[in-house]
């Protein structure tokens, strides 16, 4: 595009040939100097339409030796006195003589022509219009016309208008001024029709142009191709010609067609269409075309000698050409307007080659503004002028606007994009003449949809101008920064960039430009911007995003390999797609600053979708990177408190810390969608939770085989503080889990999900995500608890050490129950001190139920040692001791504690009370019977002072013992304990045979010693036997018990007691730990047949089935 | 004991059993868990949302599991919601209707999305198991046959299956401990090709000590 505007150049060149004797009739392309005396008002060949057809700029340096000339015969006829008078008329001269590059001798004779020049009083205005049906000329049945003006008075001055190319039906609207002389009536406009041929092809040299650089380069190529021209190489062909006497032409002046004629040729060459009119004064259209000459000369002489950089001239010439330029506006009566008009053309033009700044286009702009939207000021030529110029500025401005994309936001950029948006801003107060294209396809191949599109409005333009630079620059970006044969990282690398750069520019745009187009030319463009990368961009990175997250490489870690080589693939691939993301939602977020209003219709809008697979993968390494730092914590943790006031350690702040870095991941995710959100949180607490188990773990491995001491008298763990510390930190990381989760957003989540869903569904999730809470606590509690499982256990071997001895040795000179005692106090004073009551309180539960344990295991170890009842005793002294010490409340105590007690002081009972204390648990057993199926025996018994009276009066319902269906009843009466009563015989009935109903009636005294009568625990037992024929085999029937507590003590008569109904038993139980207690001592006499008799006790025969 | 919770969980430990629950959208899922942990049936159930949880104590053999149970949901969309909560499972509770023959072809791509998401080893047995709920529906609606299910089973190496119902309350009680017996199987089996003690597993074999002995305290009660 650039180059259609570069070849539109101008040339001037100065024709010093000055040679007129090479004048044989047939008019050359290079006008020489044809005449000593110019006249003043000199028409020249104007174009009027096609000013800028590339055709006639290398010809319209044949009207500068007039253009000279008038300037020389203005500046000796100076106008007024201003700035040319002071400057002196040699300065002005050399300063011409430079500009338009001429040599001292044509300076001095145009100069002398200039002095003898009178101004003449009539010029013949000549408008060369149009031909038509010309001959061909050339080979390609075409012809290269120009129309060459002179009259016939005088030969040597000859009009010259461009060259058509390639036409038999040549438009030129060309305008020229030919002075009269006197003698009117006889003269006559001759008006010829060239082809124009040239030896070598300027065309063919004007191409190289392109290759020229800067003005003065090709200026010299000008003037090799003028001289060229000028040296006749070349054969130019008459076509035809016409003769119009002036006398024809009305005063009014007249457009006629006249017929081109030839020599020797009876047929017609063709018409040419011309309008003539005559003037006194310098026709507007011409003073205007000189001026516009004059102007491009001095401004391209001005560039060149002064070498100022681009953009940088800004409409002031030197003193000497302000000079020049001043005395033709007023020599030439031109208006300011018409001046600015021209400035305009010529500045647009020379512009293409050389840019001037902007301010100046602005600053005449401003002149024109107000002319230009009135009506009638301006003439109609001119305002086509104008947009024909405006149409030449215009890509100019477009490509400022397109180098915001290309270019650093630097201060000169911006002062452009500035002054250009003033320029168009001013344009846009202008009405675009009906049917005039401003916008011509081949300098705006880019603009969309032609065919359908309405609105050719600069500012229209300008959006689209603006879009088709971003979308081409995002072409580029992606275009140069797109791999194809990259592997997944590097195309999260290459969106990444992507979306860099497009947040960078759209953050430029707003920075510098957004302001300026929306105050200049109310175009939101950083909001063009961004709905039109945020398009682009989606459609980019979606695909790359999306297969990335399906592809993502597993991160494959259990608690125990952290090692960061092996999950390099994955964190990489993972930090890089986190990055991107958190980058496209910061220009998601720049897009809602942009574009309150519209943003929520951008597609970018759900890019976290393309993400959806991600998170998961991100949560995962949240995890991971947590349980680094987790470990690493743990290990830099000295175990001390990290301050006097606590009782935790720094790994415990850290791992809180860690947790920190959690909920930073989730804030800077802050994941838009309501149902991703709850069950994600739902994920974190759970990981969350998992790393506090880790943190568990890794706690208690670091404490492990502390308090270890080792030496030559023994192996003992004591609970150090360290060990403490790692609870205490547990417990601190276990206690924060809970405020965490709140801190995580959970109660704005259940709100989005109770508008979103139901009430009753966000119920649900908030259920559920209480539940994985109050788990998450549960299951590092848990990790709590078997830690102080830990310490209790590693307590146990110590303890039962100390147990055993101090069972063996109680009642010697041993010191091990208070070593004992010591080592539990110790360590428990520790736990106290160190843990809170909670777990102190889980603490003793465990202590007692270890104590158990051991106590258990010691008393399963030791029955098959034959301990002597001392031994169970001691054990339960010491524990009894341990309980009065160390108990805090009732409720400490386990079930199995209780149990084990008993144990013991069951097993430490001497065999005698070992026995009575059956018959107590019998005797306790038997009081809940309350129907028997043996029978009932009835009977009473009173004390009299020490007299123990017992009467036996009958029995019944005895079950039948014998095969008869019947008994041989007697009942004897043990009284118990009985090693306490040996002195005394037991107390025997008579035997009653072959009867279920026996009735005794018998009554025994018996005189108890002190003692005796009030033993604690004394009990009668009533053993009622079937009598076996022989005596040896009596069976037992039945049994029943009368505690002493329950005797009365009274004087009355036995007779007046109330009858005791005795329910009859059996002993059946052989589980009872009595009874095992007994049977560990099998080698004792006294324990052997007591249980021989008891198991006879017991009994065989079925009892009968109860009525 | 000093607080509520202490109460609430014994000084010793449980042994915590994560389970998942996958299966098609309504399959009854969902429901399985809400009966087995609060023995409701709710008719017009809501879909799930991503995931749900429930802790549920179950007694097996005298010893106290407590079962952490996660129900996903099974529709596409939750796909990338519900797979991280895969990772750590100790169960894996892989679930049909027995009248929609779409939902039991489709147990093997549940099984994969299982086994690729939740890490496990190939070829190290997991303790899956199958379950065909809506049993309580007539012959005429019933789509896969019991034969069916043993086949594909058999096929995959599963051992444990069942048919239940949510509705009636019918062998659900029965399908968790069956899952939880599987994973002690396949526990127990890890543990004895474990290599003998060091200091660590010593403690390890303590804990377990521990654990039968409080379970003989509690079977007193
Ligand atoms: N007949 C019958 N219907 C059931 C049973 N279990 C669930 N449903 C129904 O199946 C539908 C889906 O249950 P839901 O638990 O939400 O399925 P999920 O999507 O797998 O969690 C609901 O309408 C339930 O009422 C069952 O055992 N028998
Ligand atoms: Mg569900």
């Amino acid at each position: 595009m650039l180059n259609s505007f570069r070849s539109q150049l101008e040339v001037y060149k100065i024709n010093k040939s000055n040679d007129n004797k090479n004048n044989n009739g047939t008019p050359q392309v290079v006008p020489r100097i044809r005449r000593r005396s110019l006249p003043r008002n000199n028409f020249r060949g104007v174009k009027k339409e096609e000013m800028q057809r590339q055709t006639s700029m290398y010809l319209a340096y044949m009207t500068i030796d007039e253009l000279y000339s008038e300037i020389l015969y203005e500046i000796l006829h100076n106008v007024g006195c201003d700035l040319s008078c002071e400057i002196g008329h040699t300065a002005l001269f050399s300063y011409i003589q430079d500009a338009f590059h001429v040599s001292n001798e044509y300076h001095q004779t145009q100069l002398n022509a200039a002095e003898d020049r009178e101004a003449p009083k009539i010029l013949l205005n000549v408008e060369v219009m149009e031909a038509k049906d010309l001959a061909p000329k050339d080979s390609n049945g075409l012809s290269d016309p120009f129309v060459t003006l002179y009259l016939s008075s005088n030969l040597s001055r000859k009009y010259n208008t461009s060259v058509k190319e390639c036409t038999l039906s040549p438009v030129w609207e060309e305008h020229f001024a030919l002075p009269l002389t006197e003698n009117v009536t006889d003269d006559s406009l001759c008006i010829e029709v060239w082809d124009f041929d040239p030896a070598e092809s300027v065309k063919e040299k004007f191409g190289k142009i392109f290759d020229v650089k800067g003005v003065k380069g090709v200026r010299k190529l000008m003037k090799e191709i003028a001289v060229t021209a000028a040296h006749g190489q070349h054969e130019n062909e008459l076509i035809g010609k016409a003769r119009v006497p002036l006398k024809t032409i009305p005063a009014a002046g007249m457009t006629m067609w006249y017929t081109l004629e030839k020599k020797n040729k009876d047929s017609r060459q063709g018409i040419l269409k011309v309008r003539l009119s005559y003037s006194s004064k310098k026709n507007t259209l011409v003073a205007e075309q000189e001026h516009r000459h004059l102007l491009r000369i001095l401004l391209l002489h001005e560039l060149e000698k002064s070498k100022v950089a681009p953009h940088w001239w800004c409409g002031s010439f030197s003193q000497q050409g302000e000079a020049i330029i001043t005395q033709h506006i007023i020599q030439s009566g031109l208006t300011p307007i018409e001046s600015a008009i021209c400035q305009w053309a010529i500045f647009t033009k020379v512009h293409r080659n050389h840019a001037l700044s902007f301010v100046l286009f602005s600053n005449i702009l401003d002149k024109l503004i107000k002319p230009l939207q009135s009506n009638n000021t301006i003439s109609p030529e001119d305002t086509r002028l104008f947009w024909e110029s405006t149409k030449n500025l215009l890509p100019y401005c477009f490509s400022v606007i397109r180098k915001i994309k290309k270019k650093q936001a630097d201060k000169v950029l911006v002062k452009n994009v500035n002054e250009v948006l003033t320029i168009i801003s001013k344009l846009l107060m202008l009405d675009v003449p009906n049917g005039f294209d401003l916008f011509p396809e081949t300098l705006y191949p880019w603009i969309s949809n032609r065919e359908e599109r309405s609105d050719f409005s600069i500012k229209s333009i300008l959006i689209d101008a603006i879009i088709v630079s971003a979308s081409g620059w995002f072409d580029y970006i992606v275009e140069n920064n797109n791999k194809s044969d990259s592997n997944e990282i590097a195309k999260l690398q290459f969106v990444s960039q992507i979306m860099n750069l497009v947040r960078c520019d759209v953050q430029k745009a707003v920075e510098f430009f957004d302001k300026i187009f929306q105050q200049k030319v109310g175009i939101a463009y950083a909001k063009e911007l961004y709905v039109c990368y945020q398009q682009k961009f989606s459609e980019v990175a979606q695909e790359i995003v999306e297969n990335m997250c399906k592809s993502l490489k597993k991160l494959n870690f259990t608690g125990n390999t952290l090692n960061e080589e092996s999950h390099k693939e994955p964190l990489a691939e993972g930090m890089k797609l986190f990055e991107l993301y958190l980058g496209i939602k910061r220009f998601v977020l720049l897009g809602k600053g942009i574009c309150p209003v519209d943003c929520d219709s951008f597609y970018i809008n759900n890019f976290y979708k393309w993400f959806h697979g991600g998170v998961a993968q991100w949560l995962e390494i949240a995890v991971y990177k947590a349980q680094q730092r987790i470990e690493k914590a743990v290990e830099l943790d000295e175990l001390i408190p990290v301050d006097a006031s606590v009782k935790y350690s720094s790994s415990a702040v850290d791992t809180l810390s860690i947790y920190y870095t959690v909920k930073v991941f989730w804030q800077q995710l802050s994941w838009p969608d309501v149902e991703g959100c709850y069950t994600f949180i739902a994920k974190m607490i759970d990981d969350i939770c998992r790393c506090g188990v880790f943190y568990a773990q890794r706690m208690s491995q670091r404490v492990d085989g502390m308090g270890e001491i080792e030496n030559v008298y023994e192996n003992r763990f004591e609970v150090t503080n360290e060990w403490c510390l790692a609870i205490n930190n547990i417990e601190y990381v276990s206690q924060a889990l809970k405020p965490f989760t709140t801190e995580l957003g959970m109660t704005e989540v259940i709100e989005k999900m109770t508008d979103l869903k139901s009430p009753l569904e966000a119920q649900r999730c908030q259920q559920t995500l209480n539940n994985v809470i109050d788990n998450a606590i549960d299951t590092v509690n848990n990790e709590i608890i078997e830690l102080l499982e830990t310490v209790i256990s590693k307590m146990a071997p110590a303890m039962k050490r100390l147990l055993i001895e101090g069972a063996e040795l109680f009642n010697q000179d041993s010191n091990s129950v208070d070593r004992l005692m010591m080592y539990v106090d110790t360590n428990l004073s520790t736990l106290n001190r160190e843990l809170n009551e909670e777990n102190f309180n889980r603490v003793i539960f465990m202590v007692w139920e270890q104590l158990t344990k051991i106590l258990i295991d010691i008393i399963e170890t030791n029955l098959e040692k034959r301990r002597p009842p001392s031994f169970y005793a001691n054990l339960h002294k010491t524990l009894n001791l341990m309980l009065g010490s160390f108990k805090t409340s009732d409720e400490t105590t386990c079930d199995g504690l209780s149990q084990t007690e008993e144990i013991l002081r069951i097993y430490g009972l001497e065999t005698n009370d070992l026995i009575h204390q059956v018959h107590l648990d019998l005797y306790d057993e038997y009081k809940k019977l309350n129907e028997s199926p043996y029978g009932i025996l009835t009977a009473r018994a009173k004390f009299q002072g020490n007299n123990l009276h017992i009467e036996i009066l009958n029995a019944k319902i005895l079950i039948a013992m014998d095969s008869n269906g019947l008994c041989d009843t007697f009942v004897r009466v043990h009284i118990m304990p009985e090693e306490k009563f040996r002195n005394h015989e037991q107390p025997k009935t008579k035997t009653h045979n072959k009867n279920l109903v026996p009735l005794f009636d018998e009554t025994f005294e018996l005189t108890l010693t002190d003692e005796q009568r009030f033993m604690d625990n004394g009990l009668l037992l009533f053993s009622v036997k079937d009598k076996d024929l022989l005596g040896y085999n009596n069976k037992h029937v039945g049994e029943a018990f009368i505690h002493f507590k329950d005797i009365p003590d009274t004087e009355d008569p036995l007779s007046s007691l109330p009858q005791v109904h005795l329910e009859l038993a059996r002993p059946t139980n052989l589980d009872a730990i009595t009874i095992k207690a007994l049977e560990h001592r099998q080698g004792e006499k006294l324990a052997k047949e007591f249980l021989k008799k008891f198991k006879q006790r017991m009994g065989t025969n079925q009892p009968r089935i109860s009525m | 004991m000093s607080s509520a919770r202490v109460n609430m969980r014994p000084s010793s430990k449980n042994t915590l059993l994560k389970v998942v629950i996958l299966g098609d959208g309504r399959v009854g899922k969902s429901c399985l868990m809400n009966r087995f942990v609060s023995n409701q049936f709710d008719e017009h159930s809501f879909h799930t949302i991503g995931v749900e949880f429930l802790n549920k104590d179950l007694n097996l053999d005298d010893c106290t599991y407590t079962l952490q149970i996660w129900d996903t949901a099974g529709q596409e969309r939750f796909r990338t919601l519900r797979t991280p909560f895969y990772r750590g499972s100790d169960i894996c509770m892989l679930t049909y209707a027995i009248d929609d023959k779409s939902t039991f072809s489709n147990l093997q791509m549940w099984k994969n999305e299982f086994l690729y998401y939740a890490d496990i080893k190939e070829n190290t047995p997991f303790p899956f198991i199958v379950v065909g709920n809506k049993s309580d529906l007539s012959s005429t609606e019933r789509e896969v046959s019991q034969v069916e299910m043993e086949t594909w089973c058999n096929e995959n190496g599963i051992t444990s299956y069942i048919e239940t119902s949510a509705k009636d309350a019918n062998n659900v009680q029965e399908a968790f401990r069956m899952a939880v017996r599987q994973w002690i199987k396949l526990e127990t089996r890890a543990d004895k090709n474990e290599i003998p003690f060091n200091d660590t597993v010593d403690l390890k074999t303590k804990h377990v000590e521990g654990r039968t002995s409080c379970c003989i305290g509690s079977g007193d009660e």
